[in-house]
């Protein structure tokens, strides 16, 4: 049947393949029905092994395509901000009123007045935060901000440690382990590759041995693993170092590895042992700050030094908090005195990238190794790029920035993190700032929702001239917004995506339906608006196919575009399971770490010039201000921690019915803290600090440890009059501030919990 | 006769309900009470010594299902070729008028219904459709871990063997139900 008989037919379904390109870990496949141009099923992966199965996620994406709650028409605001209030304007007015906005805000204040607030709500290579960034660009730039909550920490202590993302092993390698820890990482609900927990399982069928470490008995931890170690939230940096004090005291370290692949080993033994600071970081004195027992720790000191090849990994949720950055320092440093890197079943923890789909190779595909050459800032300007961004262009490397390594996310000379946006915007060059900024370009984000101190963020949102955002639901960021231009969703466009930390395979996403309503794609939107701005010649002008294979060229693993946009995906054919390092281990004169010594930096020359005692040059343990032993936890005692949860992706997805059902949002605390409080399962209790209130339901949960509260971050902000959040977003209460190597505290946070006395309120 | 069942490996499930929002798009069931295919959690200990599973069951097709028989109006039949039981919507009279009849007599709440007046009680149907076309049912298709299976019993019992108990079921052997566990075993 032809296809053209065919779409006569009423009957006729057809299958699109596309896929899932939220900002989770995956990227999978999802069989879209189409009937009549319209989605009637969603079916995932079903061709030959290994499949790319999708989530309950992914799975549910019908009902979020034809969710009432879409944004049908472009918005102009008509009530204050966050209101909620907006009336139905044309594109046309739309965009001339964004653009002239722009250009005003341009001519009067400057381009650094414009602050552009991307975000990874949507992955794919063409919509998304791209074409924004591009368009911007080319009208003299933008205040950028440096800064991923995800995983800042992690990055840092990869960039010093091995000096590259590419530390990971690939999920397969895993069945080559006799040992593997996952310390903090909770894939079961977090998905990373698609997979991975199915590797996890398979590895623990084999008689591989999985220890899980993390506050909670999470999914992860009661189905992979055979053991759960509970620890205080924070504390993590101490049970590694102490864990280090096992191995040198009983000389169980791989010498041979550490004399030849590393440096700085004695510095960190000689703070290990307390010859530094007087204090032996024995796990006597881990005990009490981590609540693990002494004995839990020297056992697993000991079965991870002895059974070689083990796989420490170390998740990125124990470093999103204050000084993460040394919590992934200390695991990459564990692996390191171990020697479990680059051998098979082995991990070198760090950023745990394993495939290069992600990385932005260069034109031959292939990437300079080898020790980089120190380029400071006494190197003599560059000459700008069309494509880059001339506010913060040839500025000074930041302060405590790692601009001598090449790679990563992290650019240099970019002066003020994602966290302290508020600040920014609040007290700009007053309070020492690099600019005044007078309106926010947000795309791909639920910024508001989704960093520290949603309060403070209400307050700097309202202080601004003018807001525009591309969005597909009304969420409490758009709420904020002057003008709303609704973003079509990647059911309505093609685009490819790879996953986090690029597994070898990429998805094509192909188009099924037309855009509901009167959406656009992110890139029509910037094409539109860049004609507007009074910009003649642009990529984005070009045919969005031939974008795409622009954007895909650098892809060398890329061997068949058609046959990869057909069927939804390409899968790379890899010889053997990749393993970080593992000529690097092979043959180290031919190939040296990237790092400035050309070795694993135990103790990294870099940090060291940067002589700030509070980003060591190996890694220490360090209490703060909102830790469990700080003053504030005399009035405050109860940590919160903010993980996700199954059934979102961020704040993405929260609205959507089949996913709702499968986990209520609670905040889960132990039955310990919930009786002294009077708490009932199911209750109705305010959790809150200096920072905020939320009203949420309790899950009085043993599966969480005494002392600690977690409150799955996602879900969206829904102030009530005496602004008490009643959608339980867990940012009303974390920190609007990063730690020195850039990590995001959102898992450092004091809090108190009480019984929502409602009789009292209502009267008030 | 071919009896047709699951085969359910307790040991592999997370709770990620994948299978039940798979489900739930391909029959078409919205958000609410009707759940063809439901994933209950076992908790069970006191910290640190916890124990957690889940059990993913949908309807068992049990050999001898109490529900064809108690079903007044014999809208519930057992299929002769595969044995799977299916109700038809036409010959139910309606959850208040029969009283809920079938779901008195299931032990494992296979029978569903919505809360609208008088609903007529669905449940799963083994994905009939896909296996008339040769097609595994959508749940077993969607488990990201490989921890359902469905298929004629005597091919599952080779595969998997016959053990039909599991953290958080209670077999009946006078029912006989079509399914089969690898079971998480409690502490």
């Amino acid at each position: 049947m032809k296809d053209g008989t065919a779409e006569m037919d009423e009957n006729f379904e057809r299958i699109i393949n596309t896929g899932c390109c939220h900002d989770c870990g995956g990227r999978c496949v999802l069989k879209a029905h189409v009937k009549n141009g319209k989605i009637t099923r969603i079916e995932t992966d079903n061709e030959k092994e290994p499949q790319l199965r999708a989530c309950s996620r992914g799975r549910a994406y019908r009902q979020r395509v034809y969710s009432e709650e879409r944004l049908k028409y472009p918005l102009r605001r008509i009530g204050e901000r966050g209101e909620g209030k907006f009336e139905r304007i044309s594109w046309e007015e739309a965009l001339n009123h964004v653009a002239s906005k722009i250009l005003e805000i341009k001519e009067k204040y400057g381009n650094s007045a414009i602050l552009f607030v991307p975000g990874g709500g949507n992955q794919g290579m063409l919509h998304g935060v791209t074409p924004v960034g591009l368009m911007l660009n080319q009208i003299g730039g933008y205040t950028r901000m440096w800064g991923i909550p995800s995983y800042e920490g992690a990055l840092f202590a990869s960039m010093a440690t091995y000096g590259t993302m590419m530390t990971g092993n690939a999920r397969d390698d895993l069945l080559n382990s006799n040992l593997i820890i996952m310390w903090g990482w909770n894939p079961a609900n977090t998905v990373w590759d698609p997979g991975t927990s199915l590797w996890l399982a398979k590895a623990r069928e084999k008689g591989i041995k999985i220890i899980a470490v993390d506050p909670i008995f999470t999914d992860s931890a009661a189905v992979l693993a055979n053991d759960w170690i509970s620890i205080r939230p924070g504390t993590d940096t101490a049970m590694l170092i102490a864990m280090a004090h096992v191995i040198i005291t009983e000389n169980l370290q791989d010498q041979p590895f550490i004399d030849k692949y590393t440096v700085g080993y004695d510095v960190y033994k000689e703070y290990v042992l307390g010859r530094e600071d007087g204090q032996p970081k024995t796990p006597k004195w881990a005990e009490k700050i981590t609540t693990v027992p002494e004995k839990t720790i020297i056992n697993l000191a000991r079965d991870y030094a002895t059974n070689k090849p083990a796989a420490l990994i170390a998740g990125w949720g124990p470093a999103r908090t204050a000084f993460g950055e040394q919590y992934s320092r200390a695991a990459n440093v564990l692996c390191a005195i171990t020697g479990n890197i680059g051998i098979n079943g082995g991990y070198a923890s760090g950023f745990m990238r394993a495939y290069s789909s992600r990385e932005s190779v260069g034109s031959t595909g292939k990437k300079k190794e080898g020790p980089i050459k120190q380029n400071d800032e006494t190197s003599k300007p560059k000459k700008p790029r069309p494509q880059d961004n001339l506010v913060d262009f040839n500025a000074p490397p930041r302060k405590d920035a790692l601009y001598k390594l090449r790679g990563g996310t992290n650019p240099a000379n970019t002066r003020v993190h994602f966290n302290d946006y508020y600040n920014l915007i609040l007290q700009g060059t007053k309070g020492g700032y690099p600019a005044d900024i007078k309106m926010a370009y947000i795309c791909g984000t639920n910024r508001l929702n989704q960093y520290g101190n949603v309060n403070k963020g209400v307050k700097a949102l309202k202080s601004l001239e003018f807001i525009v955002t591309h969005e597909q639901f009304m969420n409490p960021t758009a709420k904020f917004a002057d003008i709303i231009l609704p973003a079509n969703t990647f059911m309505e466009r093609d685009d490819i995506a790879v996953p986090w930390l690029g597994s070898p395979y990429y998805i094509y996403l192909n188009k099924a339906i037309d855009s509901r309503f009167e959406t656009k794609s992110d890139l029509e939107i910037c094409r539109e608006l860049s004609k507007k701005l009074g910009i003649k010649t642009s990529l984005l002008f070009l045919p969005e196919d031939q974008i795409l294979r622009i954007f895909a060229s650098p892809r060398k693993d890329i061997k068949n575009y058609n046959k990869m946009k057909k069927e939804g995906y390409y899968k790379v054919k890899v010889e053997e399971p990749f393993v970080a390092f593992k000529k690097h281990i092979e043959d180290p004169e031919n190939n040296p770490f990237p790092t400035l010594s050309g070795k694993i930096e135990i103790y990294c020359e870099h940090i060291a010039e940067k002589n700030n005692p509070l980003i060591p040059a190996i890694p220490k343990y360090f209490s703060h201000d909102e830790h469990y032993d700080s003053p504030l936890a005399e009035k405050y005692p109860l940590q919160l921690i903010t993980p996700h949860n199954k059934r979102r992706t961020h704040s993405s997805l929260h609205n959507i019915p089949w996913l709702e059902e499968i986990e209520p949002h609670a905040a889960w605390i132990n039955p310990t803290d919930a009786s002294v409080r009077n708490i009932k399962n199911g209750d109705l209790i305010d959790v809150y600090n200096d920072r905020g209130r939320i009203r949420i339901h309790a899950k009085v949960t043993e599966r969480i440890s005494p002392g600690v509260v977690c409150v799955y971050q996602g879900a969206w902000y829904k102030p009530n009059k005496d602004s008490v959040d009643l959608g339980g977003c867990a940012n009303v209460l974390t920190q609007d501030s990063y730690s020195p190597g850039g990590a995001f505290p959102l898992n450092s946070s004091l809090v108190e919990v009480e019984l929502y006395q409602k009789e009292q309120l209502e009267g008030k | 006769m071919t009896q047709m069942g699951f085969y359910f490996d307790q040991t592999r499930c997370t709770g990620c309900f994948t299978c039940a929002v798979a489900c739930k798009d391909w029959h078409d069931t919205p958000a609410g009470p009707i759940n063809w295919i439901r994933i209950n959690t076992i908790e069970k200990g006191k910290f640190p010594n916890l124990f957690l599973s889940y059990l993913a069951i949908a309807c068992n097709h049990c050999a001898d299902p109490p529900c064809v028989k108690a079903c007044p109006t014999s809208a519930i039949t057992k299929r002769e070729k595969d044995g799977i039981v299916i109700v038809d919507g036409e010959k139910c009279i309606g959850k208040d008028e029969c009283g809920f009849k079938c779901l008195k007599v299931c032990p494992w709440e296979a029978p569903q219904f919505s809360i609208e007046l008088n609903s007529k009680m669905e449940k799963c149907d083994l994905c009939l459709d896909r296996l008339e076309k040769g097609q595994q049912t959508i749940c077993a298709e969607a488990c990201p871990m490989y921890a359902l299976d469905v298929g004629s019993m005597e091919q599952l019992q080779e595969k998997y063997g016959n053990i039909v108990e599991a953290e958080g079921f209670l077999n009946n052997d006078k029912i006989k139900p079509s399914i089969i566990f690898t079971p998480k075993r409690s502490i």
